[in-house]
């Protein structure tokens, strides 16, 4: 029988060693629940699910909150559960004259949801809490159950904030949105059903563009027909930030 | 008129431009990210070299087999530094090997990362030099002799046919090491390249890329560790050798940089929607650091400088100088490609209307400071390895016989 070179034997003991620290570890730190039903530990669940239950539910308010139930139904907060704003209330159901449930009333609250951010989506209510009616209560002006604007909107920009701050900066800053867009009447107090709406052809950019258009001098002058060709100038061009390319 | 003073002003602002979704502000790849990679890439590098005198034969490079050896293990220590110093939370990375998940690249990696490390680089390293620590074991003095002692691991035979057998398995671990090599910096390239969602990453001959960038850094910094550490210890340069290094440097650069721009003429071909914010980021933001950096001071004015250096007729001295020039030139190439690749992969917004801005902090974990000690650490460890394991009596034998030959050799 051949001898085993002297050196493979430490090289083998330390391969053990580290194999056997591996499965050690394994066993000690890897909990045993662990990818029983996917790559995490399936005693979590259990976990989570004795966790003491601290929402009860828009369902268990409206049983005796009734008259706010009906006002909220048809407002714009309609899908809003009471607890998003009012806090956890699953004590308040248990023993409702001995946990009274918060309700927000400084200005730090709605801005949550409606202070200006450009990912939310164009047209949902976003103000600038600071140029806002600054150090008055939300409350004071907007019902939060039936959020209703106390007036129509001045401009655009209350709702399509993103649009106006991008058209700010950009060479058609001067140019009102109804240029391009046409506004059916009420849109701004009912959005969801009086439309605004966009340009369909070609025509709307040319207007200023068009080579030999007396519209607008300094605008940039093109042969709309033959620089476009098929497209539509929007397939290229961002019309309100147009210079982006 | 208003408008002609405002967007002049606007435009000069370095900031942003277009349109860039608002969580792409902020790049979340840091300069650590940058670092990661080009640490790797040297380690592969310098393995590959050291391959090729224990695979290959290349006798030439046989001065500098056991310092690339080292070089490859000290760049190692510190590559996976950057990855946990840019986690929220690295004292949980350990969980990766407990419980990886087989779907993830990233977890495998660590897989890979140990392989590297244990079985291939400190096995090979240990087998190579573990005649050295016997001995070493039996002439020291005090604490150091225990101290090679216990890196014998009780192994102390060093018979002839002990020590046959140790050059034997080290052979067999170098070419094993090969592809795990290519594994290692293949891997890091994989990771950017099948990220689909991202254009500038997202091609197969990323990997390949990556591979041979690694190849290129590691041959640059073997020269440069050779020259500085030659220099430092005021001995003779096998000129040999370093026109060796010169002419696979020469070579891995063509391949390198006949890849990139394979990749880039295929990309303006393929001309998919992409292209026009990729054209215009390297025009603008990735100007600097793609065109001038990266592509012409360095790639084109290295290799130009090795071509003329190795084929010219030039003194030793003027030759070597071109040859350290270089070597740094490539050096700041490569870093550029990793900052290109890392960094120009987030400069443009996915709505591919717009370009952010990175902003380099100095302080703080993900700042420029944090990035030099990362980089000169693997310096530090490369100096303590070659004081525990010098790699220098077998380039005494090899500078004698240099020394001998150059008389008669011409270059």
């Amino acid at each position: 029988m051949s001898k085993i070179p002297q050196q493979i034997i430490p090289i083998v003991i330390i391969l053990m060693i580290v194999v056997g620290s591996f499965i050690a570890a394994k066993n000690i730190f890897v909990p045993s629940s662990f990818g029983e039903q996917g790559h995490f530990r399936t005693e979590a669940i259990q976990e989570n699910m004795d966790l003491e239950q601290v929402y009860a539910g828009a369902d268990a308010c409206y049983d005796c909150h009734d008259d706010v139930a009906e006002i909220k139904s048809d407002s714009y907060h309609k899908g809003l559960s009471c607890e998003v704003c009012h806090g956890p209330a699953s004590q308040h159901v248990e023993a409702p004259d001995e946990f009274i449930p918060d309700a927000p009333r400084g200005r730090g609250y709605c801005p949550l949801c409606h202070g200006y951010n450009p990912s939310r989506p164009s047209g949902f209510p976003q103000i600038n809490p600071e140029r806002h009616n600054p150090g008055k209560a939300c409350m004071s002006c907007h019902d939060p159950h039936n959020p209703l604007l106390p007036h129509a909107p001045e401009e655009c920009s209350a709702c399509h904030q993103e649009i106006a701050s991008v058209k700010i900066v950009s060479h058609h800053a001067t140019l009102p949105c109804t240029q391009c867009h046409t506004i059916e009447k009420g849109h701004k107090t009912s959005p969801k059903f009086s439309k605004a709406h966009k340009p369909i052809d070609n025509s709307t950019c040319a207007y200023c563009h068009e080579k030999g258009s007396t519209i607008k001098k300094a605008a940039p002058k093109i042969n709309v027909e033959l620089h476009s060709d098929r497209y539509l100038c929007w397939d290229c061009h961002y019309p309100h930030y147009p210079e982006a390319f | 008129m208003l408008y002609s003073i405002i967007f002049p002003l606007l435009n000069s602002m370095p900031g942003l431009s277009g349109y860039v979704f608002p969580n792409e502000y902020e790049l979340h790849w840091s300069i650590l990210i940058v670092i990661y990679p080009y640490l790797t890439g040297l380690v592969a590098g310098a393995f590959i070299l050291a391959s090729l005198e224990r695979v290959f034969k290349v006798s030439a490079l046989k001065p500098i087999y056991r310092l690339s050896l080292l070089t490859a293990l000290s760049f190692m220590i510190i590559a996976p530094l950057p990855l946990l110093a840019h986690l929220g939370h690295p004292e949980r990375s350990f969980e990766m090997f407990l419980t990886p998940h087989t779907a993830s690249a990233m977890a495998m990696f660590g897989f890979v990362y140990a392989w590297y490390l244990m079985v291939v680089l400190l096995l090979e390293i240990w087998f190579d030099y573990r005649k050295d620590i016997v001995i070493w074991s039996n002439e020291k003095k005090g604490i150091v002799k225990y101290f090679y002692k216990l890196l014998t691991l009780g192994a102390t035979d060093i018979s002839e046919k002990a020590v046959a057998f140790d050059h034997k398995i080290g052979r067999v671990i170098t070419i094993i090491g090969i592809p795990s090599a290519f594994l290692l910096h293949g891997y890091v390239g994989f990771i950017f390249g099948s990220i689909k969602a991202n254009p500038w990453w997202s091609s197969v001959l990323i990997p390949i890329v990556f591979l041979f960038s690694a190849i290129v850094s590691g041959i640059a910094l073997m020269l440069l560790v050779y020259m500085i550490t030659s220099m430092v210890r005021w001995t003779t340069m096998s000129m040999k050798c370093l026109n060796k290094l010169a002419e696979f440097l020469l070579y891995a650069m063509l391949i390198d940089f006949s890849l990139e721009t394979l990749d880039f003429i295929h990309r303006l071909y393929e001309s998919e929607e992409s292209i026009s914010i990729l054209s215009e980021m390297i025009s603008s933001r990735l100007f600097i650091s793609l065109i001038i950096t990266q592509i012409i001071i360095g790639s084109l004015m290295p290799m130009l400088g090795l071509v003329f250096a190795r084929f010219g007729k030039l003194p030793d001295e003027l030759r070597r100088m071109i040859y350290f020039i270089s070597a740094i030139l490539v050096q700041v190439g490569i870093f550029s490609t990793r900052w290109n690749v890392v960094i120009g992969g987030q400069l443009f917004s996915k709505s591919l209307r717009g370009l952010t801005t990175y902003k380099l902090d100095i302080f703080g974990i993900e700042g420029l400071l944090v990035s030099i000690a990362l980089l000169i650490a693997p310096i530090g460890i490369l100096w303590v390895l070659t004081k525990i394991l010098p790699p220098w009596n077998e380039m005494g034998k090899v500078q004698k016989e240099v020394a001998k030959m150059s008389a008669t050799e011409s270059v």
